[in-house]
């Protein structure tokens, strides 16, 4: 019912849920006010507003040197999560155990005061996160530094630009030797420079054996840095486990309601200009499914996938070619794989029927991808019917080991190693201490 | 929601209270805190100000003088000698008490960017705004002191109680605070009835009266009531303006048996406030 800190033996648990539900009783009015508490002592029916079960029956262990991830959409009770765990929000029921400080991405500079200088504000910061003066005076050099703010530091805040307000913000918040760090997915710190550093400084928290609490509405980048995962929907646990599993399941569940709210992928509601063709035939139905023989929309690098065609010819006509084309979110065209490079003929004659593309091992990497389906004539090229980057296709970076760029092309590495002769092919050192380099070769 | 939901709730709703003791604890633990939230204030009042501090002292002086001015020029007070610093006696010690209540009033709902976002121990706040008004009072004290050898007035062998005499003040603003500060959280009219209850009591206080003008009794109801006394159990600023005032103008040492009340309702309202603000702290997240 309560938060406890530091005295609970929960073994290596950092954070430490147990059967956590938080209530809260939505009003229509955000504010009361004697009169209406009044009145309500006449009107007793009106007493107890509806509750909203923000967090249900929430269990789950973050243990030392993990990075747990928390995936859901808007409105899940990620926040409210957040919120119990920082002890801004006392649970309805369960337990709640928390060992160690946190230090919240979330709320950077919280608590500045604009007519305090930058370094008077420093010192509040801290004690508000529970250093001493003299712990912040230790560190105020590496703060000043960090933060980039030089000649500032002596400037009351309300000068600052946005940008150097949460610079300082993160300045502090991650030089308070937090055991746990509260990270949001969308780190909006500044410039793109100070978000490299953001990032890499999160990263190095890591690798030191920091914890990680990480929150998204976007799974790629919780499947690439987390351990662990739960999927958070309307305030209760859906899934729990390995990142990839539970992503996956979230992101096909996202797929499916989409489907469910706007109706099947029905052709005549694509868009209009998405789709385009003389209609002679038409692809009536595109489908994704995994070799289970469930549709779904995203799927893990190396998995097995079929693409479906369905069609029908409304005229008779020669020969159609079907071919699909997957485009990589940011527009790079990766592929485009149909029916006549494979020597499949197909009848042009009326009807129904149904084209399948199977590939057997998925060779994209990480991200987000859409797909476009066409059918056109086999001899001239006239187009029946172009569905123009309908279709999004989700990637997780599932069996790959390969990392960086778009598509893993399965090759294999072997080295031929020389005797250290003076003779030999020089390798310079230098080169290979490049670390751009060292890195595309990790 | 579903019936079977809210029945499993309420099994379940056995609340396990951290101690008082172990709220102390955290408090002192943040002591740091409360230091640095209490030089903000301080700093921030003074904002943009040429004088800044000094504002502090200039404020009682200039109050010293129009009431000087007032009551031997417009309409002498023939029965109190030195009546401005009989009045400075009450007036300082009104304005710690009204300044301090405000201020910890507004300090949940004016932070509540920091509440919603950071946990610390939320009676920090009020504490801080107390401290604050505490200082800028000392300060005051000192004009008063100023006045007080400029006129020859003659302090009682007992002046090292003043700083006993501060220390219950600060419990019973504390007390009050904590009190206000809760409830306005969860209604703001608080703000709008805290405006009148104070200038209410303002005059209920004999600040600028001597409290031996209140008659010892009074036939009210058929009942003889002795307002004089009535005054000092119901309020305990108007035992406090005494004290100050035995202590300061009339050099006289105050009564032990009334010391020790005021002392003892003072700590009972701060206790009292203190557990009033643990028990509805708990949901100042949500309110805010």
């Amino acid at each position: 019912m309560r938060h406890r800190n530091g005295v609970q033996h929960t073994g290596d648990a950092l954070i430490h849920l147990d059967h956590v539900s938080k209530v809260f009783a939505v009003r229509h009015e955000a504010q009361d006010s004697f009169q209406s508490s009044f009145i309500r002592l006449f009107r007793r029916e009106n007493r107890r507003a509806k509750p909203l079960w923000a967090i249900r029956d929430v269990s789950f262990e973050v243990k030392r040197g993990d990075c747990f991830g928390v995936i859901g959409p808007n409105g899940s009770g990620k926040s409210t999560l957040l919120k119990l765990i920082t002890r801004i929000l006392e649970p309805t029921e369960g337990d709640i155990a928390v060992r160690g400080r946190i230090a919240s991405l979330l709320e950077l500079g919280a608590g500045f005061h604009p007519d305090l200088t930058g370094r008077e504000n420093i010192y509040l910061n801290g004690s508000v996160y529970g250093m001493t003066r003299k712990q912040m005076q230790q560190r105020m050099h590496a703060i000043i530094d960090y933060a980039e703010l030089g000649d500032f530091m002596d400037v009351p805040i309300r000068h600052y630009s946005s940008g150097m307000h949460v610079r300082l913000g993160f300045a502090v918040a991650i030089h308070t030797d937090p055991d746990i760090l509260l990270v949001d997915e969308v780190l909006a710190v500044g410039d793109l420079a100070f978000q490299r550093k953001c990032l890499d400084s999160i990263q190095q928290f890591r690798s030191q054996g920091g914890t990680l609490l990480f929150v998204s509405h976007d799974s790629g980048t919780i499947e690439a840095l987390c351990n662990r995962a739960i999927w958070l929907d309307h305030g209760r646990i859906r899934a729990e486990g390995a990142p990839l599993d539970v992503v996956m399941s979230y992101m096909n569940r996202v797929s499916e309601e989409a489907e469910e709210k706007g109706g099947s992928r029905a052709m005549a509601e694509l868009e209009e200009g998405r789709r385009w063709g003389n209609g002679r035939v038409q692809v009536t139905q595109v489908e994704m499914v995994d070799k289970s023989g469930r549709s779904r929309s995203a799927f893990a690098g190396g998995e097995s996938l079929d693409i479906r065609l369905s069609y029908e010819v409304m005229e008779e006509i020669d020969e159609p070619v079907f071919g699909i084309g997957i485009h990589h979110q940011n527009g790079v065209h990766v592929c485009g794989p149909n029916t006549q490079f494979d020597g499949l003929r197909i009848p042009g004659h009326r009807g129904r029927g149904q084209v399948v593309y199977h590939i057997q091992e998925l060779p994209l990497l990480e991200g987000a991808y859409v797909m476009s389906v066409a059918a056109v004539d086999a001899g001239d090229g006239e187009v029946y019917d172009y569905h123009d980057r309908a279709y999004p296709l989700r990637v997780l970076s599932g069996r790959h080991r390969e990392r960086y760029g778009i598509i893993a092309l399965g090759g294999s590495w072997s080295a031929v190693t020389n005797e250290p002769d003076d003779d030999g092919p020089y390798t310079d050192p230098a080169r290979l201490a490049d670390p751009e380099i060292m890195s595309e070769a990790r | 929601m579903e019936r079977s939901d809210l029945t499993a709730r309420s099994h379940k709703a056995i609340r396990r209270r951290t101690s008082l003791v172990e709220h102390l604890v955290e408090l002192y633990g943040r002591r740091e805190l409360i230091f640095n939230l209490v030089v903000r204030e301080l700093k921030a009042r003074y904002k943009n100000s040429v004088l800044g501090f000094v504002w502090s002292l200039l404020n009682p002086l200039g109050m010293m003088l129009v009431f000087t001015f007032v009551f031997t020029v417009m309409m002498p007070n023939r029965q109190l000698r030195n009546f401005p610093i009989f009045f400075l006696c009450g007036f300082l010690p009104w304005q710690y008490f009204t300044s301090g209540v405000t201020s910890s009033m507004f300090s949940l709902i004016n932070n509540s960017n920091l509440l919603k976002k950071v946990y610390f121990p939320r009676e920090v706040l009020p504490t801080a705004s107390v401290l604050a008004a505490l200082v800028n009072f000392l300060l005051a004290l000192l004009v008063l002191f100023g006045a007080l050898l400029v006129t020859g007035t003659r302090l009682s062998p007992y002046i090292w109680l003043l700083p006993v005499v501060i220390l219950i003040q600060t419990c019973f603003v504390l007390g009050v605070g904590f009190f206000i500060s809760t409830l306005n959280v969860f209604y703001r009219d608080t703000a709008m009835i805290m405006d009148v209850a104070l200038q209410a009591w303002f005059f209920l206080t004999p600040v600028f009266y001597p409290i031996e003008m209140l008659p010892a009794s009074h036939q009210f109801l058929g009942l003889t009531w002795d307002i004089r006394r009535l005054m000092y159990i119901l309020n305990p600023m108007a035992s406090l303006t005494a004290a100050y005032r035995d202590l300061l103008y009339w050099g006289y040492r105050t009564n032990m048996d009334f010391f020790l009340r005021t002392a003892a309702t003072s700590a009972i309202v701060l206790i009292l406030g203190y557990l009033f603000f643990l028990r509805f702290s708990r949901r100042f997240g949500e309110e805010l």
